[in-house]
């Protein structure tokens, strides 16, 4: 019973969160189309450019008007047939869904990766490693780090350092790139000891050491702009959190047993605090797939936020689902797994478990 | 926490910040050293590029790019600067210098439908001529230009761009037309009062009412760059003769579908602040009045419902077409056509937009007129450090690796081929400055033209003939077979003959064959004929490489093309027949030239042929999309393991492409070899691309977006072949002479013309014109001063001249032409005019400040005037006018 009790939960859960994938990829096919307004914009960016092309080469001057403007007609009618706006919008929004739902990302429409590939594959997974090495570098050191200190300062509280990081906290308000620009501005500019933007020197070292070590060179500045940005403010939520746990009975008394502070931290603190913190790493892990446009952007660092960017730019549908139903898909395997976790971490929570007792 | 975990953390933080620090004092020594750095005094005549290596970076930022300079970072910055807050940073600069360029205008567009729209009822009064008309005097363009482009542009009154040379040509023409349509609000308002009363609209409180409603005008303001605060601007002066303005602020991309892809007869707008880009010197204005005042000129909708003068439509047309004889025939048609355009004004020009291109002072290289520094063609034969050669070149540029690279249909994107020209080696090149062309790979040329069409010469690298008639020999190849794999003969396709309107013979340069690919291999005679028949073949519907993106190109080709002929094959002597003619020999020879050139090997591009007729990749995007496959890139990506494939069959098979032609001017030696050597290349340079220009491509890391390019040893130009396009000779021009003269006595003006300080060569200059308008703006005068030697020249006023003018402040303006570069000077001289017996003798002067100068005191010469500008005098003397 308890078997088909909990394979009916995690159907109906699937299928919910499915349901909830589709619903959301359609509309971000809406929005990020228009509704279907788009095809508007991109005919007649079409017409303006290859007239513009076309009336800008001299070699068409000697030509007859009439036959200027039928080449001039032909090249718009290719460019539209290319592009698919031959096809109703409507059509295409459905064929966009399925491609999508099924993962089938298929072509760009205005895009090409780095390298020359027109395959939305291709396109993300070229910027995937740097945002992940990026993002993914600056997210744990933020994210393990609070943790840390906020577990430190849970157990110090009102001392000279937990009044610090109060303070600090503020910090955060101000985003990552904004410290990005004065950090470039203090030590590319003015004390020229770190570079100022990119993935690594210029030109590559040719050595695979020499490349890493470049790399993490240019690691630094993005990652402690990330970390001014975030840390104080994670320390500060942290903290707060632990506090409150801190202060419950059972701790006190274990404090009174006289259990050392690592093994109250570690049992009685820890522990029960663990969901929130596992759900907060795993949505940590898979922000990192969005990047981040204007921090990427300040530090010309070739990631996911610029290229989703310059893909909203050009209406490059594709691009933007394929990297939207990735996300969606993503975030509907984590909510899913973490129900499953939450069941395995935390006594109090069963899966399926009786209507009022379940999550 | 244990306190040893925290211990592991801490330390692993600090070893990679110092890490990090190590690195980067590191690299900053080694960055300071130069590749090599040989003194100049030391070298032999140098050959090829001036410096060893040049590595390109993105970076979109314009004022970090600035501050990037200030480090060392970079050396020069490919995108053109136009806001003024960053020009006056570069200014105050010590390391920074920069290059000039005028690469855009700015215009309002007005929607003519009318004079009401059928779809809304609503008056449209830019429906009419002459309101339109008056916009020229509402707009104060000298305005636009200081306050809204902080002197960043230069006022722009005509169809024709102020930089380029047909505004140099027609300068006193276009002269008195600027001051009758300068800035007068007054009289702007007296005609939309009158023409809006015309049309049955009533003021009302101020503001126009029509059919009881206020007459609204719907802008649509562009928000990207300074046409956001024109629009602004324009919208508060339409506000002040009482007109309800609806801004509608809106991006590229929101504004497109309604001025551009909508019907006008919708009544969805009235004006839009409409924006142009020129990329390269145009020689040849005159079909800009059919292009931009006639349905001719697009086949958008909103041309379509343009209705020039009977006129104007006319003039535009034989403008258009070319149809006259002689220059004077021309001047005289242009003169109309402008006349009549500002009388239409279905747009109104306001400004020629100044770009600002940075680089490190110890940095020179040739920038375009037009283009600036990405659009210059000349650039990679010129870039150089000031002191010695080698080195190595940082260049960063806005974005880069956009689209796939390759030389058939690949990226088109301006800084993708601003790098690849640094590649590629061409027959002729455009003289940045004025748009002539100028031989490379070509010794000399006949060019023979059909009598009675009006094509001139100025250069001497080429001979220009008028015959009666000329005869196509029927030999010539005029077409492909594609099925065939030969050539079709004019004997084939006309069998009753075939004339055409030019003829050009190219003597290519003795040494091409000996001149070799980027790969080692030599260039011959198979590549010219391959990269001739590729043309045809991809837009033949039987090939088996037909892709229907190739067939407009083809068929314009083809709409002039009346043949070709090999005379010599060593030295390379071809003929060419084509009907295409331009007004400048130069420019003919240089097209027809490179109608027979190539600089993309066969064997290159046989790899690519392959590809795509086995439909695993395409030439271009269009092709590649239909056939759901890669767009060829010959650098990165995808499409270089299908290439090895593809170099591996052919170097196995001795692949020949178009063997039944090709095979006579190649060897199956030379094939096998040809492709034995790109093989190499490809084992150590990782790409597939090759070309002949002075530098190769050394590598290419495309997410990181870094490209190097580095010297070829193998380009034996000398170094300084194209050192004299380095800076762009604008003529100074100063003015001096009587502050005060009396009618009816004779004035004697002295006029010198420098550059650098130095007396302008007379034989350089194209001509020397001056006009005096008297205090009612009416010209009095027009003639061409006598030259005095040295740069100097004097003007004389007779008696008879300073009687026909009346009492007041006159202008004397001069306008130079120079025929080292398109952009002419001009000059204005106030005196003032008296009746009556006075104490005369003050002496006046305009200098670079362009304030008249008379013993202790200045006399503001003329108010307006472009700031920056007057900054820049030494470069461009348009801000003299």
């Amino acid at each position: 019973m308890t078997f088909i009790r909990l394979l009916r939960y995690v159907v109906l859960r699937a299928a919910s969160l499915f349901i909830t994938v589709v619903v959301g990829v359609y509309l971000a096919i809406l929005i990020a189309n228009m509704g279907g307004y788009v095809d508007e914009i991109r005919k007649a960016q079409i017409r303006e450019q290859v007239g513009a092309t076309m009336l800008a080469d001299q070699k068409l001057r000697t030509m007859p008007p009439n036959e200027v403007r039928r080449v001039i007609d032909q090249q718009i009618a290719l460019e539209e047939t290319r592009l698919g706006l031959d096809r109703p919008f409507l059509l295409r929004s459905f064929a966009y869904l399925s491609d999508a739902l099924t993962l089938s990302l298929g072509r760009a429409e205005r895009l090409t990766s780095d390298k020359g590939s027109r395959q939305v594959r291709d396109i993300i997974l070229e910027r995937l490693p740097a945002t992940l090495l990026l993002f993914g570098t600056a997210d744990l050191i933020v994210f393990f780090t609070a943790i840390f200190v906020a577990l430190f300062l849970s157990r110090r509280y009102g001392s000279w350092l937990d009044k610090t990081v109060v303070a600090l906290a503020p910090t955060s308000s101000a985003p990552a790139w904004f410290y990005g620009i004065f950090l470039i501005l203090i030590f590319a500019s003015v004390f020229r000891i770190l570079p100022f933007g990119g993935m690594v020197d210029v030109p590559p070292p040719e050595s695979a050491l020499e490349y890493g070590l470049s790399v993490l060179q240019h690691l630094i500045l993005p990652v402690s702009a990330i970390l001014v940005g975030s840390l104080f403010i994670a320390i500060y939520n942290w903290r707060t959190f632990f506090l409150i746990y801190s202060s419950e009975d059972y701790v006190e008394v274990a404090k009174a047993k006289g259990l050392p502070s690592g093994a109250i931290e570690r049992r009685y603190i820890l522990r029960p605090t663990l969901p929130p913190i596992i759900t907060s790493f795993a949505f940590a892990l898979i922000s990192l797939w969005s990047g981040a446009i204007i921090l990427e952007t300040v530090f010309s660092w070739p990631g996911l936020g610029r290229l989703l960017f310059q893909a909203v730019g050009l209406f490059d549908t594709p691009v933007i689902i394929g990297s939207v139903v990735i996300y969606a898909y993503l975030l509907a395997l984590t909510v899913f797994l973490l129900d499953i976790l939450y069941a395995l971490v935390d006594p109090r929570v069963k899966v399926g478990g009786e209507a009022g007792r379940s999550l | 926490m244990t306190k040893g975990i925290r211990i592991a953390v801490l330390t692993a933080l600090l070893a990679v910040l110092g890490g990090g620090i190590y690195l980067a004092l590191r690299s900053r020594a080694q960055s300071a050293k130069p590749a090599s750095n040989e003194s100049a005094a030391k070298q032999s005549p140098r050959l090829g590029a001036w410096v060893d290596e040049i590595v390109f970076r993105e970076e979109a930022d314009r004022a970090k790019a600035l501050n990037m300079f200030e480090a060392g970072e970079i050396d020069v910055y490919g995108l053109g600067i136009t806001d003024p807050e960053l020009y006056r940073r570069i200014q105050a600069s010590r390391v920074v210098q920069y290059e000039i360029s005028y690469g855009s205008s700015s215009e309002l567009t007005f929607n003519p439908v009318g004079p009401t729209f059928p779809k809304t009822g609503e008056l449209n009064p830019f429906h009419v001529p002459a309101i339109r008309e008056a916009i020229n005097w509402l707009v104060d363009r000298d305005y636009v230009a200081e306050e809204i482009y902080g002197g960043l542009a230069v006022p722009r009154y005509l169809p024709l761009t102020t930089a380029f040379p047909d505004y140099a040509r027609l300068a006193d023409v276009a002269r008195r037309l600027e001051l009758h349509y300068s800035y007068d609000t007054e009289k702007a308002k007296a005609i939309i009062t009158k023409e809006m009363r015309k049309l049955g609209a009533q003021l009302v409180n101020e503001r126009w009412h029509y059919r009881g409603k206020p007459v609204r005008l719907i802008f649509l303001i562009r928000t990207e760059d300074q046409r956001r605060e024109i629009g602004d601007y324009v919208a508060t002066l339409l506000e002040n003769v009482g007109f309800t303005v609806d801004r509608q602020y809106k991006t590229a991309a929101e504004s497109s579908p309604i001025w551009i892809g909508g019907n006008p007869a919708d009544g969805r707008w009235h004006i839009y602040t409409g924006g142009w880009v020129s990329l390269a010197i145009d020689r040849d204005q005159a079909d800009m009045f059919n292009g931009y005042y006639t349905p001719r000129g697009r086949p958008d909708p909103l041309w379509q419902a343009y209705t020039p003068s009977p006129r104007l439509d006319k003039v535009a047309e034989i403008l258009d077409r070319r149809d006259y004889n002689t220059w004077e025939e021309r001047k005289e048609l242009m003169t109309e056509a402008l006349k009549l355009a500002m009388e239409d004004s279905v747009r109104v020009w306001l400004v020629d937009a100044v770009y600002v291109w940075p680089r490190r002072k110890e940095v020179v290289l040739a920038a375009d007129l037009a283009g600036g520094i990405s659009g210059s063609t000349l650039w990679p034969y010129t870039i150089r450090f000031v002191e010695g050669t080698g080195r190595r070149v940082n260049f960063a540029n806005p974005s880069m690796l956009t689209e796939p690279w390759n030389p058939v249909a690949g990226s088109n994107w301006i800084f993708d081929n601003m790098i690849t020209r640094g590649t590629q080696d061409l027959p002729a090149f455009p003289d940045p400055f004025t748009g002539l062309h100028w031989p490379q790979r070509v010794r000399t040329a006949e060019v023979y033209v059909q009598k009675g069409l009006p094509v001139t010469k100025t250069l001497d690298w080429l001979t220009l003939s008028f015959v009666p008639s000329i005869d196509v020999p029927p030999d010539a190849w005029i077409d492909w077979d594609a099925g065939g794999e030969r050539f079709v003969t004019v004997r084939e396709m006309h069998s009753k003959g075939l004339k055409a309107r030019t003829r050009t013979v190219i003597h290519y340069a003795d040494n091409l064959w000996e001149t070799r690919w980027h790969d080692g291999n030599k260039l011959s005679l198979a590549d010219f004929i391959f990269a001739f028949i590729l043309g045809f073949d991809r837009g033949n519907p039987k090939s088996a490489i037909f892709d229907e993106a190739a067939v407009p190109a083809l068929k314009t080709f083809l709409s002039h093309f009346r043949g070709a002929r090999i005379l010599e094959k060593n030295p390379l002597v071809v003929e060419i027949y084509s009907d295409q003619i331009f007004p400048d020999a130069e420019t003919i020879a240089a097209t027809r030239a490179s109608d027979f050139y190539t600089n993309v090997p066969w064997h290159e591009l046989a790899l690519g042929v392959l590809a795509e007729r086995s439909r695993q990749l395409a030439f271009s995007a269009s092709k590649a999309d239909r056939l759901k496959v890669d767009w060829l890139s010959y650098i990165s990506g995808p499409s270089l393991p299908v290439l090895d494939r593809h170099l591996a069959a052919a170097l196995k098979e001795g692949f020949l492409p178009y063997r039944n032609t090709l095979g006579e001017y190649t060897s199956q030696q030379e094939v096998t070899e040809r492709y034995e050597k790109l093989r190499a290349w490809r084992q150590t340079r990782h790409h597939f691309w090759v070309s002949n220009g002075p530098f190769y491509l050394y590598s290419v890391h495309p997410v990181e977006k870094i490209v190097v390019i580095r010297r070829s040893e193998s380009f034996s130009d000398p170094a300084d072949k194209w050192v004299r396009f380095v800076e762009p000779q604008i003529a100074d021009v100063e003015v001096s002479g009587p502050r005060i003269v009396k009618i009816g006595t004779p004035a004697e003006f002295q006029v010198q013309i420098s550059f650098k300080g130095k007396p302008y060569p007379e034989k350089d200059l194209e001509f020397v014109r001056y006009m005096v308008f008297d205090s009612r703006g009416e010209l009095v005068e027009l003639a061409n001063p006598e030259s005095a030697g040295d740069g100097m020249w004097k003007i004389t006023l007779g008696p008879k001249q300073t009687a026909r003018l009346t009492s007041g402040s006159n202008r004397l303006e001069l306008a130079v032409t120079s025929r080292l570069v398109a952009l002419p000077s001009f000059r204005t001289f106030r005196f003032v005019t008296v009746k009556e017996e006075t104490k005369l003798g003050l002496q006046g002067k305009t200098g670079a400040d362009g304030q008249i100068e008379d013993g202790g005191s200045k006399i503001e010469d003329r108010k307006s005037r472009s700031s920056i500008l007057n900054l820049l005098s030494s470069k461009i003397s348009l801000a003299d006018r």
